[in-house]
């Protein structure tokens, strides 16, 4: 017997001489190819010391030679020596391929930082941007949008909207003529006639477009913008209706805390008539924006946005609606003037330069 | 217009502060727009609304303050006119001139006005001239009525006739301008010449000099329309005109010129004589029906007012009641108050329209979009996903782009002899053309680009162009079109240097992408010529059949007028047309259960002869199985002969019952290839 367990301890003692160098593997700074190198080695020794025909293995062929009491002993004895030799093994070669698999992983590294790859994406114009904007807000609201001719006759530009021949507002050098003599629109309240024609009463359409007026080219006048006009006709409506409808869709696009200011003013289409202003997007009415006058509103914590009124019975005499039955409100505003103020824009002339370093900043 | 906060403590008992008085002015429609001292004093900036010609001076205000503030304006006798020689006036025109009176005032001496009076109108923005000149100034700004002083002396007769002017008749005025009048302008003569444009502005040699001892002052009121129309035609606007065009007040004309003479003679020694008002029709006022105000008010702005309270408001504004309160009577310095809703706003203006409540409507029916907008819509956010900037540009363009560019087909009218529509005049050099093509705008904005060294560029714009209609007095052809240009190379967002160099094919794809969003999957790109394109690099855009545009490159003299070194490749599309049309519909095929077999195949020929072509060669065969042929490549160059091609397309053979054998797909394949062959002289080249 103790010469069956002499073999076993000389067959492990060989493999702890021959494994001695992996034991104690110092791998700091080795190379990739030396660690495979040795991985392949530690392979090689695994195949000799743990294969079919390893030693420890024929050693198993022993147990026939031991006394029968000792061999349940005996077997119990190569079978550990067999599971050191495995474990021994397994435990550098898992070390080696941790190894390996870190360096490869490491090599493999990416900069997440550098950009990810995509065709560059276009941008809507600003005036597109906040014009989908507020029709969305008055669709949902019940408004139908409309639009209409940008070269008008001088009745939808003027007549229909009670501004008569020898009015001031029709006298005033605003108005673009083509040498046929048809007006560019100087205002979207000509939808509101081309409309009501079009679909009677009631009525309630918001029309964006663009309009002309004759102002030379600067920092706060372009000959060419884009207004947005509101028109609700119907049986019993009121200036509570016009202030209510205002104040509903500035909300929608400014947030809950918006309130609006009506003031008394003067537009021969309506009668009678306001101006509206809303308290500022930045300051919140306060005037004040992180300890500075705030730019927008110029401190006054109003914005000061559009005409309105409640339609002019001599408008509505023109399309054929009874003023005495029915009522009405309309107001605008320009698109330009109020994409101005909310991103700050110091120069009107901007938005028909398509200068590309000023469309990109629009996301 | 600048008012004295302590002038109008002259007018009106107030006890309200400067501030107190911007923000009450405000609220009722007479906007303050700032508060400026001035040495004791505080001058209100107002902007006034064109309709309020009544509150162009400090009365006016004054006024709007007494319903404000409940108390009663401080009234002013000044002497009584003496009566005079009635022959020193004579009015031709009545029309014309509704009322003019004259008062003679002697023994003046002209000389600086007092510094009281120095400060009054320096505060409101007036510069002093003389002693007679400031109070007529004066006075108008105190009670809105505009005069003028002649020196009698200077007035041929000593008299004042009031005509029309005759053609060519001339005035040297106040101004030292020589004038030239028409028969539709009013002039106030002496007894042989005009010595003032008529509510505009004074001859100069009958003007006040410093040796003037005798004056003559000149209150009067003219025919709005007439002053407006003659101010315009001569290019002259003067505070006198500005008022007398709105509106003053005519039956306040003899207290203004009481008020000047009584200053006159106070500050510049003069002595009060002849005084005569001309007054041929008397001024009717307007007389303003209401049968119930305060439920007209309600109607309008949903304010709950009584009757009594409406009524309060409106006298205090001097609108006077009839006693049953159903007719209502306009002062005569209101010229804005003509029917029941003018009532209504100044009820409802000093009632505050902080006080109307807001409300929305009533439900009403559910919003829509125009027809056409969620197309637009889809078709903007497609360009802008493949990377196209959204240009706006304007309508007007110069007239020197006539005819260089090709329009969309149809546009132009080619039998008219004006076949663009032209404005009277611009703000813009040259501008003059309202725009055919949305292209000359968009070129330029590339060219601005490039000038800040942006060279790669895709930009889109979708908006209107104008043609000249068939018949003169028909409104001009308004067409919505889709114009896009592309130049330089294909940019990577976050990448400093560009992919590759944009071609043709970058410009048709993004309009073909562009078209299939709004619904049309099958137009058709033709080899075509239009002026403004590269000969060999143009197509004409058809969709079902009918050309609606051109894409191509730009042409070489174009690219040149603009400095363009790179290509430039544009598309120009009449998106009215297309959005006219019904969109494809989706015809659903089921899913084969059998596989495809594709076969490339690449085919040498002339290089004239095109996919389209090919393909045509293919699909004409009508065979069922093959069923579809696609591009590759092409290849030209190294290997091939100048005038050869190979193009490589891929024929997919599929059936819906079976899975093909290689023998049967084969000798398909080669029935389609010996069509090829013999019909294109096209061959595989392998």
């Amino acid at each position: 017997m103790s010469e069956e367990r002499d073999r076993v301890q000389a067959i492990l003692t060989e493999f702890q001489n021959e494994f001695a160098p992996y034991a104690s593997l110092s791998l700091d700074g080795a190379s990739l190819d030396n660690v495979e190198s040795k991985l392949r080695e530690v392979a090689e020794l695994k195949v000799r010391h743990t294969g079919k025909k390893s030693p420890i293995s024929g050693a198993m062929n022993l147990v026939g030679k031991v006394a029968p009491d000792e061999r349940a002993g005996f077997g119990q004895f190569v079978q550990s020596a067999q599971k050191e030799i495995a474990s021994k093994i397994d435990a550098v070669e898992k070390t080696l391929n941790e190894v390996i698999i870190n360096a490869k992983i490491e090599s493999e590294r990416l900069d997440v930082t550098l950009p990810g790859r995509r065709p560059r994406t276009g941008h809507l114009h600003p005036i597109t941007i906040l014009r989908q904007k507020i029709e969305d807000i008055f669709v949902s609201m019940g408004y139908a949008i409309e639009d209409d001719r940008e070269i008008e006759t001088d009745h939808y530009n003027f007549d229909a909207l009670n501004i008569p021949e020898g009015h001031p507002a029709r006298e005033s050098q605003d108005t673009f003529y083509t040498t046929q003599g048809f007006a560019l629109r100087s205002q979207t309240s000509t939808v509101q006639i081309r409309a009501m024609e079009r679909r009677g009463v009631p009525i309630r359409i918001i029309a964006p477009g663009k309009v002309f007026r004759r102002d030379t080219p600067d920092m706060t006048h372009v000959p060419m913008f884009h207004q947005i006009e509101g028109l609700c006709v119907d049986k019993g409506i009121t200036m509570a209706h016009l202030k209510g409808t205002v104040t509903e869709w500035l909300k929608r696009l400014f947030g809950e805390d918006t309130i609006t200011r009506f003031r008394p003013s003067y537009f021969p289409f309506t009668e009678p008539s306001a101006e509206f202003d809303f308290s500022c997007f930045k300051c919140h009415g306060s005037g004040k924006f992180e300890g500075d006058r705030c730019r927008p509103c110029k401190g006054s914590g109003w914005i000061e946005l559009g005409g309105s009124g409640m339609v002019h019975p001599n408008v509505l005499k023109a399309v054929g609606v009874d003023p005495t039955v029915y009522s009405g409100f309309a107001f605008g505003f320009g698109l330009e003037r109020m994409t101005a103020l909310m991103y700050s824009i110091d120069d009107i002339r901007h938005m028909f330069e398509n200068d590309v370093r000023f469309l990109e900043q629009f996301k | 217009m600048n008012i004295s906060y302590n002038w109008l403590k002259d007018l009106i008992d107030i006890e309200m502060s400067a501030d107190e008085v911007a923000a009450q002015l405000t609220r009722v429609g007479l906007a303050v727009e700032g508060i400026h001292p001035h040495g004791d004093d505080f001058v209100l900036d107002i902007d006034l609304t064109s309709n309020r010609s009544d509150c162009l001076s400090h009365l006016g205000i004054a006024r709007e303050l007494q319903v404000i503030n409940n108390s009663k304006l401080i009234i002013n006798n000044y002497d009584a006119p003496s009566p005079g020689d009635p022959n020193l006036v004579n009015i031709l025109d009545a029309n014309l001139c509704n009322r003019f009176t004259a008062r003679i005032i002697r023994n003046v001496k002209i000389g600086p006005s007092p510094q009281w009076l120095v400060n009054r109108l320096e505060a409101i923005g007036e510069r002093s001239i003389n002693n007679v000149a400031d109070i007529t100034n004066y006075v108008m700004h105190e009670l809105g009525q505009p005069m003028h002083s002649f020196d009698l002396d200077k007035l041929s007769g000593g008299r004042i006739v009031v005509r029309k002017a005759t053609p060519g008749e001339k005035i040297t005025t106040l101004d030292e301008v020589d004038r030239v009048l028409d028969e539709t302008m009013l002039a106030i003569c002496d007894a042989e010449k005009p010595v003032a444009i008529g509510g505009v502005m004074g001859g100069l040699d009958s003007s006040i000099t410093d040796s003037t001892v005798s004056v003559l002052l000149e209150v009067a009121y003219f025919k709005r329309e007439n002053i407006r129309a003659t101010s315009r035609t001569l290019g002259l606007g003067t505070e006198a005109s500005y008022r007398f065009e709105r509106g003053v007040d005519i039956e306040n004309l003899i207290t203004a010129s009481n008020r000047a003479t009584e200053l006159i003679c106070e500050l510049a020694g003069g002595k009060a004589d002849d005084f005569v008002d001309v007054y041929p029709n008397k001024f009717v006022a307007n007389q303003v029906a209401s049968a119930d105000i305060s439920a007209s008010v309600k109607r309008l702005t949903g304010l709950s007012f009584e009757t009594g309270e409406c009524v309060r408001i409106l006298t205090a504004l001097g609108i006077t009641a009839s006693d049953d309160r159903k007719t209502f009577s306009s002062p005569t310095w209101r010229h804005d108050i003509a029917i029941e809703e003018d009532l209504v706003e100044e009820v409802a203006r000093h009632a505050g329209y902080e006080n109307i409540a807001n409300e929305l409507p009533p439900a009403y029916g559910a919003g829509e979009y125009q027809k056409t907008e969620p197309r637009k819509k889809r078709l903007r956010e497609n360009l802008a996903d493949m990377g196209f900037d959204e240009a706006i540009t304007y309508s007007f363009i110069d007239t020197r782009q006539d005819g260089v560019f090709e329009n969309i087909p149809g546009l132009l009218n080619e039998k008219l002899e004006d076949k663009y529509i032209t404005l009277q005049d611009s703000v813009i050099d040259g501008a003059l053309r309202m725009r055919p093509s949305i292209l000359p705008g968009l070129l330029d904005a590339v060219r601005l680009n490039l000038n800040f060294q942006r060279r790669d560029l895709k930009l889109f714009e979708i908006g209107k162009v104008f043609a000249a209609q068939t018949g003169e007095y028909e409104l001009p052809n308004e067409r919505e079109i889709l114009t896009l240009v592309v130049i330089g190379g294909e940019i990577s967002e976050g990448k400093a240097v560009t992919v590759r160099e944009l071609d043709l094919y970058d410009a048709k794809g993004a309009l073909e992408a562009a078209l299939e969003a709004v619904g049309v999957s099958n137009a058709d790109f033709t080899a075509a010529e239009a002026k403004h394109l590269r000969k060999g690099q143009t197509a004409a855009v058809l969709v079902e059949g009918s050309r609606v545009g051109y894409i191509g490159r730009l042409s070489d003299d174009i690219a040149a007028g603009y400095k363009f070194k790179q290509p430039v490749y544009v598309a120009e599309v009449d998106l009215q047309a297309i959005l006219d049309m019904e969109s494809t519909p989706i015809a659903y095929r089921p899913l084969s259960k059998y596989p495809a077999v594709t076969r490339d195949v690449s085919l040498l020929g002339d290089r004239n002869i095109s996919f389209a072509a090919t393909r045509q060669a293919v699909t004409e065969q009508n065979f069922e199985l093959c069923r579809n042929v696609s591009f590759v490549d092409v290849y030209e160059g190294k290997g091939l002969q100048d005038n050869e091609r190979s193009i490589t397309i891929r024929l997919e053979y599929r059936s819906d019952e079976r899975t093909l054998i290689e023998d049967e797909v084969e000798a398909l394949h080669k029935q389609i290839l010996s069509h090829l062959e013999q019909k294109l002289a096209i061959k595989p080249r392998f």
